[in-house]
């Protein structure tokens, strides 16, 4: 019975590893909609110079930026990169302002990362839906 | 701290539940379709996936075939006048009639082409543009309603779920030729809207679909822009729509008759009586971002380059002019207009001569209503204004053959005597052979983009002179119809019954000590 326990944990283990994984890998493309669109727009919109649409980019060329992991602009803090609008210390840093980011508070940063990219590739230049959306 | 192997055990069980429940992203449904062997297989075409949904369920096409969504038709038991999208004109694309191959994109089924279309076909229902949740599934724009080459069937297929803001969106926020073109109330900043832009589909807040208040049965979706439901009497209706109840899709479902519970607003509650709920909560039209069509002259379209070769004109990534279209002029941020109506609509039917209104307009579509009837409220409306092409010896509207790339299509030969003679032999419609222009009206009701109490209009913008109702008669509002002379009277007969009060308290005080002093 020992031996089953233990063969059963284990197999929980690599089930919930992999599941860990696979919400992580495959980002939704709506809920990235509304963190884009409530979060990343609004302050663009803002005070980061205008909106811009996901449409401005090709599906390789978004790829590239989150690959690059940089957001500037050039004279921001090193800190300022393209995950770290999406963490958890800069969703708090905003609750209180934004709603969206109070109502992601407690998504996973890697999930949410997923979900904007997944969202600005769904919608990019060379989409089939490409977006202008603000 | 050694854990008992039955914790751990307990807490992988409940781990396993947890990860069953929250990872899927269908934990909320009975059947997670991705599972099911029958659509694990390549589909060829639209109908091959219909053919398979409907081995299970087996009663959603024959209910489909009852809607106004498939039949495009409606039957005004008001006043018996044939409409739905098949029958009507409007002063945007001007109808589907002749371009069906284009126009079916927004139908749910496949093949609409022309009179041949079989209607009662179970397997030309195109069950994946409601029910698609992957935002992939996309209709060809000229191959009537069939679905892109590029769209992976069976993916759509397994990833069926609930209808939402974006497969209603999907046509309901681009009708008339593109996002926003002819509403003035939707378009697809609704798909992701925040608190201010619409209360009730705020996405971080009631995040409401369009069927929680459009509830359908069998598949049959409530709401008519034929017959609004523009004075509900009774109270509370939500989540009961009964057989007999033709539309449950308004604000006093669920919001009461007496909608406003704080004391401080309970006046407001006066006004219900009046006044639509959307003229107060909805103060502007196209709000979020997307400007609506407000004016299309299609008299101007035909115009080419040196070459030959249609042009487009954009402003802001507008189209302003088009070869194809004529010429359009947007607007955002604006004030609706204001009427009153006892959700009565008739329309301007193409077997009918033409109607002109007294600033010449034809009609598309006239709203009653009257301060008098006990019926009627004041509405927020978009008023679309145009110029169409029309049978000056018949008198009658007509139906121009646009799209396509043949002969007779306007977009291709850009000749209008062709392009309607085409369309009116397709529609069945006589036609004497001759087009010229007439200007013409459509009204279309405000309903969504509802804001929330501190958006709405404030009371000194209608209670005032030249305020948003200052055209609506038959209705005495404070502020707005205050009159001059009516009011010196007013004050002058009040200041005489002061001074009177006065001179006649001070008579009894005089009278009081005088009679003491005897």
């Amino acid at each position: 019975m020992k031996h089953h326990k233990t063969i059963f944990v284990v197999l929980i283990s690599i089930l919930l590893g992999f599941s860990s994984m696979a919400v992580a890998k495959e980002g939704n493309w709506k809920k990235g909609r509304i963190y884009y669109k409530m979060v990343c727009s609004e302050c663009h919109l803002e005070k980061a110079g205008g909106k811009i649409s996901p449409s401005e980019k090709t599906k390789a060329e978004w790829l590239d930026y989150f690959e690059k992991n940089i957001h500037g602009p050039q004279d921001a803090p090193t800190k300022y990169t393209a995950s770290y609008f999406v963490s958890k210390e800069y969703r708090e840093s905003i609750k209180n302002t934004n709603r969206a980011a109070k109502k992601m508070l407690k998504v996973p940063e890697d999930q949410l990362l997923e979900d904007v990219k997944a969202f600005l590739v769904h919608t990019a230049k060379d989409s089939d839906q490409p977006s202008r959306c603000e | 701290m050694k854990i008992p192997g039955s914790t751990i055990f307990h807490i992988c069980r409940i781990s396993l539940l947890f990860v069953l429940l929250s990872g899927s992203a269908y934990a909320t449904t009975t059947a997670d379709h991705t599972k099911f062997k029958q659509l694990q297989v390549h589909f060829n075409s639209g109908p091959d996936v219909t053919r398979t949904c409907i081995k299970c369920h087996t009663e959603a096409a024959k209910q489909i075939h009852k809607t106004k969504h498939w039949t495009w038709e409606f039957l005004n038991p008001q006043n018996k006048q044939r409409l739905g999208k098949k029958n009507i004109v409007n002063n945007f694309c001007i109808t589907p009639k002749s371009n069906f191959d284009h126009c079916a994109t927004c139908h749910v089924g496949y093949g609409w082409r022309d009179d041949t279309f079989d209607f009662s076909s179970e397997v030309n229902v195109d069950c994946l543009v409601c029910h698609d949740t992957t935002g992939d599934y996309l209709k060809s724009g000229d191959n009537a309603g069939h679905p892109k080459s590029t769209v992976d069937l069976a993916y759509i297929a397994q990833n069926v779920g609930k209808t939402s803001r974006d497969t209603c969106g999907a046509c309901h926020f681009y009708g008339g030729g593109g996002n926003g073109v002819k509403h003035g109330d939707m378009d697809d900043s609704l798909a992701v809207p925040d608190r201010d832009l619409d209360v009730h589909m705020d996405a971080v807040g009631p995040d409401f679909t369009c069927s929680t208040c459009h509830k359908s049965i069998e598949h049959d979706v409530a709401g008519s822009r034929y017959m609004p439901d523009a004075k509900h009497t009774d109270d509370y209706h939500v989540h009961r729509r009964d057989y007999d109840e033709e539309n449950n899709a308004h604000c006093r479902a669920c919001h009461g008759n007496k909608p406003h519970k704080k004391a401080d607003k309970s006046r407001l509650n006066h006004h219900a009586n009046k006044i639509a709920c959307q003229t107060c909560h909805i103060p502007e039209m196209s709000r979020g971002g997307i400007p609506t069509r407000m004016t299309w002259d299609w008299s101007t379209a035909g115009q080419l380059n040196e070459d030959g070769e249609p042009i487009e004109r954009k402003v802001d990534g507008n189209l302003v002019y088009s070869s194809k279209r004529g010429t359009i002029t947007y607007a955002e941020n604006i004030n609706p207009e204001y009427i009153w109506f006892n959700g009565k609509v008739r329309y301007q039917l193409l077997t009918e001569k033409v109607r002109y209104n007294d600033d010449g307009y034809v009609l598309v579509n006239e709203f009653e209503g009257s301060p008098y009837d006990g019926e009627s409220r004041i509405w927020p409306v978009k008023v679309f204004r145009g110029v169409q092409p029309y049978d000056p010896v018949n008198q009658t509207l007509v139906v121009p053959h646009t799209t396509g790339s043949d002969k007779a299509s306007y977009w291709k030969n850009f000749d209008w005597q062709k392009a309607v003679a085409a369309g009116m032999k397709s529609a069945g419609l006589p036609f004497s052979g001759e087009v010229d222009f007439v200007k013409t009206q459509m009204s279309w009701l405000i309903n969504h983009m509802v804001t929330p109490g501190e958006g709405a209009v404030g009371c000194n913008e209608c209670h005032s002179k030249n305020g948003r109702l200052k055209d609506i008669d038959g209705i005495y509002i404070p502020g707005r119809d205050a009159d001059k002379t009516l009011d010196a009277y007013g004050w002058l007969i009040a200041s005489m019954t002061l001074v009177g009060v006065i001179l006649h308290g001070i008579g009894r005080i005089i009278s009081y000590y005088w009679s003491k002093r005897k």
